[in-house]
């Protein structure tokens, strides 16, 4: 490294001398003081052929797209079977195909597969890969060739989970907790090759997560550019990194239980297997804890929920900024409390557990822990509101889709707030209620924030304007039916009907319940539908959309500001921005326009009240 | 930055440190086995392994892995991360007793 | 290691220059090569997984009411007809410390440019974790012989040979690949790759010696987990 740096200083000094003395006459060169450059420039790989430029390819851009493309394909099959499943429920007599084994097998598949293979992967795999670079003002990812085996583990990954519908006994039935000791044992649909199947995927997963992940903290890190602090960041960035910092640290769990498992499993070892009398006989397991699998798992899937949310919660700042001209409201407050949360959820897991028979003082602690989180959630909701007082909205697809996330969201973590609690979480636990808060907050609100980002930055990677008229219907269809499906899910859960149930049966509270699930049924076939609204819209768009020329919506992170649109491998052209702001000088009273670029200096805006960053 | 400046700073120590640290984990190591070999048990032993333990493992650490040297932002980077794990250990010690607790309590004595 | 020189920046030691470098601009870890951050961040990431299995082995352990082999028995080896607790261990540990500090002095010749030194160092570490993996072979055999399965054994609790496998298992895997690289790496320091910034195979990084530093700081990692295997597992 030092050597590197000292062969390149030289050429460095020239650059920064450049800039202090500026273009001469007008500026102000003090002013317009940046450090020189600490770090070589990159050497990249371009790809020549065809499959180094498309498939083997190391550019974060097209990797990015890779993880999108693929975690959208996942995504659709996680929408067909969550449509089985309705179908099952609302009407049972037009889903004769289905047995109980189906059905459970469904729910495992679809849960696992929206929350790792759909949520995680594209966040953090799909829009930190296209988005860290671009916006941290870096030429690529710093280790490209470990980025591209990153996505090929995932791909593995995603082929294994796949792999495991066409094994005989199908996929794992044990819902996507993957609890032992059902989850191995003979009876559990899948309990042969399907389980196996799952946790080999998993490992794969993590092992591909974990070297995207280096990339993207690195990349954060110690590859900013000039001029770039970490609190100059767009918070984007900051969610993103914070996502996957957690991600490092929890998916580890995931790994160890995961391998466990498949021990108890294979080599019929007995980590989560207690004694079990099956039919009147005794398995030869014993001695295991099942409680402990249940702790390592949460111990990973609760910060799992935040690596979905704070990504989320870092985009729809963005976008909500962006689309109502206005800086984000307490912007130091807001990356405070994406880490401040991120530092929390390690330490809220047993909140999952307050029914599975655990010590019960730890009831006490987690409780109180699950509540002090919600002190900077709430505090983001404020900012939120806050930034959108008194701005310019522009009531345009994205921002609709970021108000659907401030509504949707706030009505998922009032729930949470409820089952944090434990005497209120004992009767409400494994209820629909639980399944409406849950898919508010962490299914509905992050796919509010995914539509938004994919119509806010759809012009950067394609260079064409999606289709308002379109979008809006998508929206509108989306955002109402899915709250006609949730929020009936509510009050099931108050009258007791349980999750995971195959069918109702006839017991008369749940008679009452048929007709609400109908109802339920049918808005998750409309939304579902609509979903395709988008697929259409963008193939649309790559045909005949409007072109979007440079910065479409005028907005000020470096991701807008490449020398070519969309930005082509290198990012930069010649040479790399340097950066002066904060990226939200949106409106600032005395400039010209109503936004101010990361990269102007100073001395241009010399007359403005810019914010000091 | 002429090389041999470089030198001074960056990389290299006296290799008497290193063989100073060696020394010390072959020493410690060896105290550590003692504590089997003359079967301490209860408390002591368990203060005595802990305390070896974290002594070897801070001077790897520390030397070794060059983190006394290296600037406070990476150092508390890498320390911060821990308390998630103290908190796990410390609450899986209460998990185990209780599970322990139950599974005499109903297998032994109520069962 | 220690304060480089950043231009237009002052470097301040202690907690207030925490503060300075996380408040900069370009890196928060001032001077440190992306590779190295790379490792590092990666052994926090491969301690959590060490953790974890260390604490389900906590977990297992205490909450058994069945009686807990005695290690210092059982991993007990004849020394001229006297059983000497733990004594392939110790020899064990003993080999492992003595390639880790092979190992921390061929970082420093390495960054001395020292060729020679550094490669047959190197070479050294590689042949102390030959001899580890080998003993641990022994070891295995010797249990299994004993009639010790992951799923049963005749001294007691059954978990006890199931956490055994794994988590040596698991720490033998990452010696094993941490063997394969110290022999690559000394080829690499031996041909002088390092003094001619030859590029690596699967990186566009030109060769430094700072990868001499990074494979050490695995390496030493590694006998960071031996630490605490040999404290909870054989002393406990």
């Amino acid at each position: 490294m030092s050597e590197e740096y000292e062969n390149n200083k030289s050429s460095y000094q020239a650059q920064s001398s450049e800039t202090i003395s500026g273009d001469g006459a007008s500026s102000a060169p003090d002013m317009d003081y940046v450090r020189p450059a600490e770090i070589g420039e990159q050497d990249l790989y371009h790809g020549h052929s065809f499959i180094t430029k498309w498939i083997f390819c190391q550019d974060a851009k097209v990797i990015g797209v890779q993880y999108f493309l693929t975690a959208v394909f996942t995504g659709i099959v996680g929408l067909i079977l969550s449509w089985l499943m309705r179908l099952q429920l609302g009407f049972p007599e037009l889903a004769g195909f289905m047995t109980a084994e189906h059905y459970y097998q469904f729910v495992t598949m679809h849960g696992m597969i929206m929350v790792v293979y759909f949520l995680t992967a594209l966040f953090l795999g799909g829009f930190g890969n296209y988005l860290i670079p671009l916006m941290v003002g870096a030429r690529d990812m710093v280790f490209p060739y470990v980025n591209m085996i990153s996505f090929w583990m995932f791909f593995i990954a995603v082929a294994v989970l796949m792999a495991s519908f066409f094994v005989p006994g199908g996929p794992t039935g044990s819902g996507w907790t993957l609890y032992p000791p059902q989850a191995i044992l003979e009876g559990t649909p899948g309990s042969g090759a399907g389980i196996l199947l799952m946790l080999i995927s998993l490992s794969l997963f993590v092992i591909g997560f974990t070297m995207g992940g280096l990339n993207y903290l690195i990349t954060v890190l110690q590859a900013r550019t000039r001029g770039m602090t970490l609190m100059r960041m767009p918070l984007t960035v900051w969610g993103i990194f914070t996502a996957t910092v957690l991600a490092m640290l929890a998916f580890p769990a995931l790994l160890v239980s995961s391998i466990m498992m498949t021990l108890d499993k294979v080599l019929g070892t007995s980590f989560f297997m207690p004694t079990i009398l099956k039919a009147g006989e005794v398995l030869e397991y014993g001695g295991g804890s099942p409680i402990l699998f249940q702790h390592l798992f949460w111990f990973f899937g609760h910060p799992e929920v935040y690596i979905v949310a704070l990504p989320a919660f870092g985009i729809v700042s963005d976008l909500i900024s962006v689309h109502s001209r206005k800086n984000i409201f307490g912007y130091r407050m807001m990356v405070w409390a994406i880490v401040g949360i991120g530092a929390l959820s390690f330490f809220v897991w047993a909140h999952h557990m307050y029914v599975s028979g655990m010590n019960p003082w730890f009831g006490f602690f987690f409780a109180t822990t699950t509540l002090i989180i919600a002190v900077p959630t709430a505090m983001k909701v404020y900012n939120w509101i806050l930034t959108l007082w008194r701005g310019n909205i522009r009531m345009n697809t994205v921002m609709l889709w970021c108000l659907g996330f401030i509504v949707t969201f706030v009505n998922g973590g009032i729930t949470g707030i409820f089952l944090g609690n434990v005497t209120v979480d004992v009767p409400l636990s494994d209820t629909y209620f639980v399944i409406a808060h849950f898919h508010m907050v962490m299914g509905i609100a992050p796919l509010m924030v995914i539509m938004g980002a994919v119509y806010h930055w759809f012009p950067l990677v394609a260079g064409r304007m999606l289709d308002e008229k379109l979008g809006k219907w998508h929206f509108w269809i989306t955002f109402l039916g899915a709250y006609s499906i949730y929020f009936p899910m509510h009050y099931l859960g108050f009258i007791g009907v349980p999750r995971r149930y195959f069918e109702m049966y006839d017991s008369p509270y749940m008679t009452s319940a048929v007709g609400m699930n109908e109802f339920i049924s049918l808005a998750a076939f409309i939304v579902g539908a609509a979903q395709f609204i988008l697929i259409y819209n963008i193939i649309k768009t790559l045909k005949v959309g409007k072109p979007a020329g440079k910065n479409p919506w005028k907005a000020n992170s470096l991701e807008w500001h490449t020398s070519t649109v969309p930005p082509e491998h290198g990012n930069f052209g010649d040479r790399l921005p340097v950066v002066h702001r904060w990226a939200y000088d949106y409106s600032v009273p005395g400039a010209n326009d109503d936004f101010i670029p990361q990269t102007t200096p100073p001395s241009e805006v010399i007359n403005t009240e810019v914010e000091k960053t | 930055m002429s090389e041999i400046e470089k030198k001074d700073q960056t990389s290299t120590h006296k290799i008497g440190i290193y063989l100073w640290i060696w020394g010390l984990l072959f020493v410690l190591s060896f105290f550590s086995y003692l504590v089997d070999w003359y079967q301490f048990q209860g408390l002591l032993r368990w203060s005595l392994i802990l305390i070896f333990m974290f002594l070897k493992a801070g001077l790897i650490m520390a030397f070794f892995m060059h983190l006394f040297w290296e600037r406070y932002a990476l150092v508390n980077v890498l320390l911060w991360p821990m308390t998630a794990i103290a908190c796990f250990i410390v609450l899986m010690v209460a998990e185990f007793k209780y599970t322990l607790f139950t599974r005499i309590f109903y297998f032994f004595i109520g069962g | 290691m220690s304060d480089p020189k950043i231009e237009g920046l002052e470097l301040k030691p202690g907690f207030k220059g925490m503060a300075s470098d996380t408040a900069s601009d370009q890196t928060m870890f001032k001077g440190v090569h992306w590779g190295k951050a790379m490792m590092w961040i990666f052994l926090l990431s491969d301690t959590f997984v060490f953790s974890c299995f260390l604490i389900a082995y906590m977990k297992g352990r205490g909450s058994t009411p069945v009686e807990w082999p005695n290690p210092s028995e059982v991993f007990a080896l004849d020394a001229f007809g006297v059983p000497v607790p733990l004594l392939l261990i110790a020899i064990m540990t003993f080999v492992l410390i003595t390639s880790s500090g092979t190992m921390a002095l061929a970082v420093k010749y390495g960054y001395e440019k020292n060729r020679k030194m550094c490669g047959w160092l190197v070479l050294a570490t590689a042949m102390g974790g030959l001899t580890f993996v080998g003993m641990q072979a022994f070891e295995w055999s010797k249990l299994i012989h004993e009639g010790v399965r992951p799923w049963e054994n005749p001294f007691g609790a059954a978990q006890f040979g199931s956490f055994f496998f794994m988590i040596t298992g698991f720490h033998g895997t990452h010696v094993s690949i941490g063997v394969i690289f110290l022999f690559i790496y000394s080829y690499k320091v031996f041909a002088g790759h390092y003094d001619t910034g030859k590029r690596g195979w699967f990186t566009t990084m030109k060769g430094d010696y700072v990868e001499i530093e990074i494979l050490g700081l695995y390496w030493h990692f590694v006998d960071l987990v031996w630490v605490f295997i040999f404290a909870f597992f054989y002393l406990w």
